[in-house]
């Protein structure tokens, strides 16, 4: 770290490379924070956490009793231990017995991506509650015909307010904020579908993993869905560079415009695509066979019948980079796959997990230069090289599954909600001139000093 | 460097096999010496604390509770000493704790249950302790002690809110009684002025009354009091110091008024106001000056004042008591008792006179309680009592039996239990009337029960053992039941022949029905002896030899044992000295993972086993297989 300062000084390093060299560092080293927790007033397991995109500082949780919390990741509400230990108790908590409570376990909780005026959480009954933070009621309310698993709001968006959202239903509805009706209906999943999430380039793209194994890629302005990631097709590692691949496969990126990579983006999107004739992707290739063999159905439907899977087994969590170039898709096969979004293709990393929860949608987390990922493996939370699927950290602290974690990328810090009601905090070790530093500036009597203490 | 890593590994080596040698014992308790060079090894550095944990760690793993019971006491031992052990172990505390509590369904304690269940509870109170003594350092810990506290509901022994709890109970007590005394200083400092005035008032009455006493006893000065210098000088050589004494104190006691009719009132009334201040105003005012001195104020003057006073009170209290003790007033309670007693034992008392203890008479006078006793002791002096009784009575006591005093005499003649068993007279509860004891049972009843004494030796001879030896002559041995050599004694003429057959003898007659001789006799009666003889001399060469063979087994205890400290003491060349012991108590500990077969276990097998089942239902289907056979044959008959 000095020599990085050192470095950065003396101007050999530039700002950016040193802020993501300190990010890096310290996302790497995180460990069970002991100065500082959240007083998690669940009395069930934890299904959803997230931190607000706008301030990094307002954590939402949902937990399966039906109950909801903010808490203020930034002050703490108390100190315990001499003011060693920083407790975050939450500034609003809505639980069953508010007039507009969930009735059943609460399986989503997210925050209005613009600001933290609002909040959206979904339930297994059925329904999905627009929440006004300040006044913390119920501003809009969304019937769906089943139990809402997932739901995700575009970061990028700026000329729709919709709300995915993933449930029991085999048709991904959207829910738009601005009349308060669906907008869409986007067939194509044979099963229930468990993972939703917005493309991170494009504010029209759609991706939802479904029970039936299959990931589809949906264009919300055009019917049907446009992709439908095959696990069997592969590209071996991370996409070549785009030098030498913009002049051979200039027809394939269009085919794929909605799905935008930042190496895509200069050009305007295309809009139409799939149906497109041409030297095509082999997976385009397969559906415009399809195609011709059913002439009758709407182009934008082909793809409805491609069967194609990307697990064995049902999708249980999606999650994109940063960047919006790769997607990460975790199965109830205990398999994580990394896919290159603009190809459709499989990378084949493996990444060493053992096993992972099947019976709850998981939530992952990516750290923000795409060089880890957080994936919840029972009853720990491991981390992966995103590139090379080995593992760099095991996270043991909760005393049962593991079901969502979320990454701030702010001040590097990762949280983790399980089965056994806790939100624990993993942050990266503390210095320990502030911890001397800390306790001293309060009064109070120091706490039992932890030293070595042989009788003998 | 090279040298380092060696002797890393030598270290290394030594650490996991002394965890192995104390974890692999059938014991409930860790050897305290393994223990400590565990320590003074660990100690040393941080790659042996790590390879410890690695290794308690993979014992914890073992499919044995025992083994797993021993490594969880290394690992509490060390975790409350060394902060690097700590954070190893807070690593994977909930590995550890799966392990050690078996909170995981799918991962039960191994056997054998006993030491499991104990294993859980020690696990659960070693992860309080360790929480709260360094829970705020590792959120680990809280997070285990929370999970287990408030997830699974695990019940914890509580041992620091335990005490606590205690310590706040102690404290309200303390308050309260704190409370308690403060009322009643203040109700003492209200009331003091009354207290005075009623003491005061008694004093003067008790005073008045002695005054009236004083003044109506005659003079009666028949011997002036001679100064005891005056009669040191004269009459030193003809006056013992007894003397003086019964003399000094029937002065004192001609000194004192006699109750009599005339000032009997005066009596009654001195004995009454004595009673009320022994028994109400002493106690009162030292129970004041206790209050006064346990009671805690902000301001002590008005507290100091009122305490002088009381003492004051106090002392001058206790010197009037002891007026009217010389006035003669004992407690009141005794008097009548004394009434009834002296005029039965008058005789005794007067007797005693001439007994050369002056001071005893005094003392008899004071405590009238021993004055009973020891007139008892007097009739068992029958020589004492003979001179002075009258003939009737002296008749009855020669023939009276020597009875020792005891509690027995107090209901003496009255019958204890009759035939129905105790009086049922008055009696309030539920009464059989046709109850009877049986006549043997009423006599053991009334047996007096008495002191065992030893009879004088000389006027009892022991009897010699009188049996005759191999060489000539007779046993002289003189025992009280039993010869060593020859059996029990019985009385035997001069030649060693036993005037009453022993059993052994009449049995052996019954079965020869042959008449013997008495040469015949002698013989077997020699053979007999000799025999038993030489059983005597087996019995202690085999005492001998087992003798022998300990000390043997001891020694080689030692050795065993001395070897095993040079192990310990030294490096890990000399560990394998001791395996032998190990592979024995490895047996052990497999020993204890077998279920003891219990007689329903064997039941079971025989009866539940295949075979027997199988012939079982043969065996119940036989006729019935014969009937269906016989149906399936002549279908029609049936």
């Amino acid at each position: 770290m000095w020599k990085e300062i050192g470095d950065r000084q003396s101007g050999k390093l530039r700002p950016n490379s040193f802020i993501s060299r300190i990010r890096s560092n310290r996302a790497s080293s995180l460990q069970l924070s002991n100065h500082k927790e959240i007083v998690s007033p669940h009395r069930g397991a934890i299904n959803s956490l997230q931190v607000d995109l706008t301030e990094g500082r307002y954590l939402l949780s949902g937990a399966s009793d039906a109950s909801l919390s903010v808490y203020d990741i930034q002050h703490t509400t108390d100190y315990e231990g001499g003011g060693l230990i920083a407790k975050h108790k939450p500034i609003l908590h809505v639980d069953k017995q508010h007039q507009n409570g969930h009735k059943y376990a609460i399986s989503t909780a997210i925050w209005y991506p613009i600001d933290t005026g609002l909040f959206i959480t979904g339930s297994f009954d059925h329904h999905i509650n627009v929440w006004d933070t300040n006044t913390s009621q119920v501003v809009m309310d969304f019937k769906m015909p089943g139990k809402v698993y997932r739901t995700a709001m575009s970061s990028l968006a700026t000329s729709h307010m919709l709300i995915a959202a993933a449930t029991e239903d085999v048709q991904v509805r959207l829910c738009d904020m601005a009349s308060g009706a669906f907008s869409h209906t986007l067939s194509g999943h044979r099963d229930g579908v468990m993972a939703v999430e917005w493309s991170a380039c494009s504010e029209w793209v759609l991706m939802t993993g479904g029970c039936d194994g299959a990931i589809r890629f949906w264009d919300i302005r055009r019917a049907g869905c446009f992709s439908v990631l095959d696990q069997s097709h592969s590209q071996l590692g991370r996409r070549p560079p785009l030098l030498e691949r913009s002049t051979t496969k200039v027809t394939t990126s269009r085919s794929f415009s909605p799905g935008q990579t930042s190496s895509s983006k200069t050009r305007p999107p295309q809009k139409k695509a799939t149906s497109s004739s041409g030297s095509k992707h082999s997976g385009g290739s397969r559906i415009l066979r399809q195609g011709k063999q059913k002439q009758r159905l709407h182009p934008g439907l082909l793809s409805s019948q491609d069967r194609a899977t990307a697990h064995y087994g049902a999708v249980m969590g999606l999650k994109a980079t940063e960047d919006g170039m790769y997607l990460l898709s975790a199965g109830s096969d205990s398999r994580l796959r990394l896919w290159d979004i603009e190809s459709g293709c499989n990378t084949l990393v493996h990444f060493e997990i053992t096993r992972l929860q099947t019976t709850k949608p998981i939530q992952l987390a990516v750290t923000q230069d795409s060089a880890l990922v957080f994936v919840p493996c029972m009853t720990s939370l491991k981390a992966f090289d995103l590139w090379s699927g080995k593992t760099s950290m095991t996270l043991q602290g909760h005393y049962e599954h593991v079901n969502c974690c979320c990454y701030n990328a702010y001040d590097q810090e990762l949280f983790t909600g399980g089965n056994d009601r806790q939100i624990l905090i993993w942050s990266p070790p503390k210095l320990i001139s502030q911890d001397v530093d800390e306790w001293d500036g309060r009064t109070g009597k120091p706490p039992a000093l932890d030293e070595d203490n042989w009788s003998d | 460097m090279e040298w380092e890593v060696d002797e890393g590994k030598e270290a290394a080596a030594v650490v996991v096999g002394l965890i192995e040698k104390a974890t692999n014992s059938t014991k409930p308790d860790l050897d305290p010496r393994i223990l400590k060079s565990i320590k003074s090894v660990v100690r040393h550095s941080d790659l042996e604390l790590r390879l410890a944990v690695e290794n308690l760690m993979n014992l914890m793993k073992r499919d044995h509770s025992q083994v797993r019971y021993l490594a969880l006491a290394i690992i509490h031992e060390l975790f409350m000493r060394s902060k690097v052990f700590r954070r190893l172990i807070v690593e994977n505390l909930e590995q550890l704790l799966s392990l050690s509590v078996g909170f995981r369904r799918n991962q039960p304690l191994p056997a054998p249950p006993a030491i499991a269940s104990k294993l859980r509870l020690k696990a659960i109170e070693f992860l309080e302790r360790w929480n709260t003594a360094f829970g705020i350092h590792y959120r680990q810990l809280r997070l285990g002690y929370d999970y287990l506290k408030n997830t699974l509901r695990f019940q914890f022994p509580n041992l620091q809110a335990n005490a606590a709890r205690a310590q706040q109970e102690r404290r309200e007590r303390e308050l309260r009684t704190k409370e308690i005394l403060l009322k009643k200083y203040e109700l003492l400092n209200s009331n003091l002025p009354s207290i005075k005035h009623e003491v005061k008032s008694m004093v003067d009455e008790i005073n008045e009354c002695l005054e009236i006493l004083q003044s109506c006893k005659e003079p009666n000065l028949p011997l002036s009091p001679i100064n005891e210098e005056e009669e040191e000088e004269y009459f030193e050589e003809f006056r013992s110091l007894e003397l003086r004494q019964i003399r000094d104190n029937s002065l004192k006691e001609a000194d004192k008024v006699q109750e009599n009719s005339e000032n009997k009132v005066v009596f009654d009334a001195l004995r009454e106001l004595y009673k009320l201040l022994v028994t109400k105003h002493i106690v009162a005012v030292q129970e004041s000056i206790s209050v006064l001195i346990r009671v805690e104020l902000s301001d002590n003057r008005v507290r100091d004042s009122m305490l002088k006073e009381f003492i004051d009170t106090r002392n001058h209290l206790k010197t009037i008591k002891k007026k009217c003790e010389e006035a003669g007033c004992a407690l009141s309670v005794n008097t009548t008792d004394e009434g009834g007693e002296e005029d039965i034992w008058e005789e005794g008392t007067s007797e005693r006179f001439d007994i050369p203890k002056p001071n005893k008479q005094s003392e008899d006078r004071d405590h009238d309680v021993s004055r009973s006793k020891d007139s008892l002791k007097i009739i068992n002096n029958k020589a004492v009592c003979d001179a002075d009784l009258d003939p009737l009575k002296s008749k009855l006591m020669g023939e009276a039996p020597v009875m020792k005093w005891g509690s027995f005499l107090d209901n003496w003649g009255s019958v204890m239990a009759n035939q129905r068993g105790l009086e049922v007279e008055g009696h309030w509860g539920r009464v059989d009337y046709d109850a009877v004891i049986p006549a043997n049972k009423i006599a053991e009843l009334n047996i007096q029960a008495t002191v065992y004494e030893e009879e004088e030796e000389d006027d009892k001879e022991i009897q010699q053992c009188g049996a005759p030896l191999k060489k000539g002559g007779l046993c002289t041995r003189r025992d009280l039941k039993i010869c060593p050599f020859h059996g029990t004694i019985v009385p035997r003429d001069n030649q060693g022949k036993p005037l009453i057959d022993d059993d052994n003898y009449l049995s052996e007659v019954k079965e020869n029905l042959v008449s013997v001789s008495t040469e015949e006799l002698v013989k077997q009666a020699v053979n007999n002896v000799r025999e038993r003889d030489a059983a005597k001399k087996r019995e202690y060469y085999d005492n001998k030899k087992e003798m022998k063979r300990a000390k043997l087994a001891k020694v080689r205890g030692h050795n065993d044992a001395v070897l095993r400290d040079a192990a310990l003491a030294s490096t890990s060349a000399t560990c394998s000295i001791g395996e032998d012991v190990e592979t024995r108590e490895k047996n052990s500990l497999a020993k204890m993972l077998k279920k003891k077969v219990s007689v329903k276990d064997r039941l079971g097998r025989r009866l539940l086993n295949r075979k027997a089942t199988a012939r079982a239902t043969q065996l119940m289907n036989l006729g019935d297989d014969d009937h269906s056979k016989y149906r399936e044959a002549f279908p029609n008959q049936w």
